[in-house]
């Protein structure tokens, strides 16, 4: 037995704070009180647990024993030391680790998780069966509160459009003018495109409704709206554990768009859809030119720059429609004058069609 | 004991001690992508807690990191999927035109919201208490918080329904409720606040469109001359009603804080001191003028260090905190025995979930 070790004492049970002598023994040890008849013991050293210690104080408790504190002034003698674990620091795993090479893995794993969230999405989109996609689309838009305008030859020529530019072959459920005054197109879950009354409004000719069209169907055709759900939801999760706005913040820019890659391919699906059909590329060109110059103006600024906002114009994206014009080649119109007027008026045609006002999207 | 009456609660922490937790923090929470935090804010306890002493010894904190995170867990797997459904599920109604009952589910799911911001804000003081240990013995609570919630729900409503009249009056019955629930090892809470004497300064509420109104007229005396310069070409330059309009917005927004500060900071007084604990009676003396100044040097911490700084906030308020509290009365030690309440599992996972404070 070595010598006992003056301490101080709370059993737990009560705030009183006894002056105890702690006997150290090979298996455990015992505290007997100095002056009272109080005592306890023996306590088993595995069951001791080291806590931060304040001023100079070594703190120790007793697994199961809610409170029960071992006290000495300045650091444990060598008799208790040899026993008692040592205080845990920045977590258990961390410790064993030690904190330069726990950052350095952590930071690897975080780096390798970032990025598979990001990347994978767009090897997982196509492993989405188109069905299990098309019920969510029709669940989420279901008949768009009544604000389809449909008449029978607006319809037609709106089908006829979308068949010329390769809807079905993408995977194309259905497109819909949505009687919205905004100068926006979507492409939703399911395969379903929505382009808004404003942006018919705004079109000068078909030709350029077919390139915007055509841009969408892109999307569709590369199941990035799969992708960018994918990677909303792996983002959210993988980001939720970051606090408050940073997270947030990072989660909406992330998501905002299908990415340049993305936007790009559809360029090209578009690109290419427009010469199989005959269609010229030049009004679509010179209808990215217009957008981006009416988000100058003061009252229009809000509605035109809806499309641009989420499909930024550069001038690379405008050149290449221009190029892909093919010197001599003989285009037709995207829709004949008369189906063209009826496409536009659909919606001031259809009395059925709610109209929206500040729908927000 | 108890014979000290001006500083029973004494803050002993250095920020240079504290620097090194804070920053290590940090960097662990951003390598972890933010999974850390659980365990950061446990350490950063563990610190702030032992350097704060209450007459002859330190407080200490036992809750550990792990429990925060399951806590975390089972809030985001209880609450924030189904709500993320019903999000969507109200989105998809809204879409296809039934408006109606989309808001009657928004309504009922706000409802639902409101109430289990009211328990969570009961379970983490209860957890914080079960936590917190003094002289071996800690506190808690014997209710789970659902009764509690209840009445979060009814008062705080009720409170809005005569133009925000009786907002004083739920806060300060909220607090006397949720703390006659908690006891610290064998004595429980008691708390008398009245709503009565914060009531004066709430009325600042009130009484702000008219300063607003008292305010540019003193401005339209005093540049009234320079207009009248200005009205023969056409009115003010437009740079100049520019800054005007700007001057004019900011000053009401930090008019608005102002009193919403000087309110907090009477409740915040009357509430603690009518707190009591079998022979101690708490006091907690700031007064609006030291909030503004810890929100001051707050705000300069934060921007001057573009952000970084912020680590350091929940020390800066903690210390504010318990500086600021004060005791009196006798303590037993020998009649206050261990808790015999409940420990709770897991920690703060849904108040975290509503981003809400614990006081």
């Amino acid at each position: 037995m070595a010598e006992p070790v003056a301490a101080w004492h709370y059993d737990g049970r009560s705030a009183t704070r006894h002056a105890v002598r702690a006997v150290p023994g090979p298996d455990g040890f015992l505290i007997e009180g100095e002056t009272d008849g109080f005592g306890s013991g023996p306590h088993r050293w595995a069951d001791v647990v080291a806590l931060d210690g304040t001023g100079g104080r070594s703190v120790y408790g007793l697994k199961g024993v809610a409170g029960w504190r071992l006290i000495f002034d300045g650091p444990p003698p060598d008799s208790f030391a040899v026993h008692l674990p040592l205080p845990a620091r920045y977590g258990r795993v961390i410790d064993r680790f030690g904190l330069t090479r726990a950052v350095i893995i952590f930071a690897v794993i975080a780096a390798a998780l970032v990025f598979a969230v990001l990347s994978a999405p767009i090897w997982i989109a196509p492993l989405v069966p188109r069905s299990v996609e098309n019920r969510l689309g029709d669940a989420m838009i279901g008949d768009f509160g009544g604000r389809f305008c449909r008449t029978d030859g607006g319809k037609a020529a709106l089908d006829r459009l979308a068949a010329s530019l390769g809807a079905q072959e993408a995977g194309v459920r259905s497109v819909e003018i949505a009687n919205v005054p905004m100068v926006n197109a979507v492409a939703l879950p399911g395969g379903r495109i929505i382009l808004f009354q404003g942006l018919i409004a705004q079109a000068g000719s078909p030709d350029e409704v077919a390139g915007v069209l055509a841009h969408e169907i892109g999307h569709v055709a590369n199941r990035d709206v799969t992708a960018a759900l994918i990677r909303q939801l792996g983002l959210s999760v993988l980001l939720g554990g970051i606090d408050g706005n940073i997270g947030g913040a990072l989660n909406g820019l992330l998501s905002l768009s299908y990415g340049r890659k993305a936007e790009m391919s559809a360029d090209g699906y578009a690109i290419g859809q427009l010469a199989r059909a005959s269609i010229s590329p030049d009004p679509t060109a010179a209808f990215f030119d217009r957008l981006g110059r009416k988000s100058g103006d003061k009252g229009s600024l809000e509605r035109a720059t809806a499309w641009i906002s989420s499909h930024p114009v550069s001038a690379d994206r405008k050149t290449a429609f221009q190029r892909s014009r093919v010197a001599g080649k003989r285009y037709v119109p995207a829709l004949t004058a008369a189906q063209w007027t009826a496409l536009r008026g659909m919606c001031a045609a259809d009395r059925h069609a709610k109209k929206e006002k500040g729908f927000n999207w | 004991m108890g014979q000290d009456q001006d500083s029973a609660f004494r803050f002993e922490g250095r920020w240079q001690d504290y620097a090194p937790i804070a920053f290590t923090n940090l960097l662990l929470t951003i390598v972890t992508l933010g999974i850390y935090r659980f365990w950061a804010t446990t350490r950063s306890r563990r610190y702030l807690w032992s350097r704060s002493r209450f007459i002859d010894e330190t407080l200490e904190w036992t809750g550990t990191g792990m429990e925060l995170f399951v806590g975390f867990l089972l809030a985001v797997v209880l609450f924030g999927i189904p709500f993320l459904i019903l999000q969507f599920g109200v989105q998809a109604l809204a879409l296809r035109g039934h408006e109606g009952i989309a808001g009657l589910i928004g309504i009922a799911a706000f409802f639902f919201l409101l109430f289990m911001a009211g328990v969570a804000r009961f379970r983490a003081l209860r957890y914080r208490l079960s936590r917190t240990f003094w002289h071996g013995i800690r506190g808690g609570s014997d209710s789970n918080g659902i009764r509690y919630g209840l009445s979060w729900l009814w008062k705080s409503s009720v409170g809005v329904i005569p133009f925000w009249l009786l907002v004083p009056w739920s806060m300060v019955s909220l607090w006397n409720e949720r703390w006659r629930q908690m006891s610290f090892g064998s004595q429980s809470f008691a708390s008398q606040a009245r709503a009565r004497p914060i009531f004066p300064r709430f009325l600042l509420f009130y009484l702000m469109p008219f300063l607003v109104v008292i305010v540019a007229g003193i401005l339209m005396a005093t540049f009234g001359i320079a207009m009248v310069g200005f009205a023969a070409g056409g009115g003010l330059p437009l740079p100049f009603q520019i800054l005007t309009i700007i001057a004019v917005l900011v000053g009401v927004y930090l008019l608005l804080g102002l009193i919403a500060l000087a309110y907090y900071a009477a409740f915040l007084r009357e509430a603690i001191s009518n707190l009591t604990l079998g022979d101690i009676r708490f006091r907690f003396e700031a007064s609006t003028s030291e909030w503004i100044g810890l929100l001051i040097v707050d705000i300069l911490l934060v921007v001057c260090t573009l952000g970084i700084g912020a680590i350091f906030l929940s020390y800066r308020h903690w210390k504010f905190f318990i500086t600021h509290l004060e005791a009196t009365g006798e303590v037993s030690l020998a009649a206050l025995g261990q808790s015999t309440t409940r420990e709770p599992g897991q920690g703060e996972g849904l108040l975290d979930a509503f981003d809400l404070g614990a006081f």
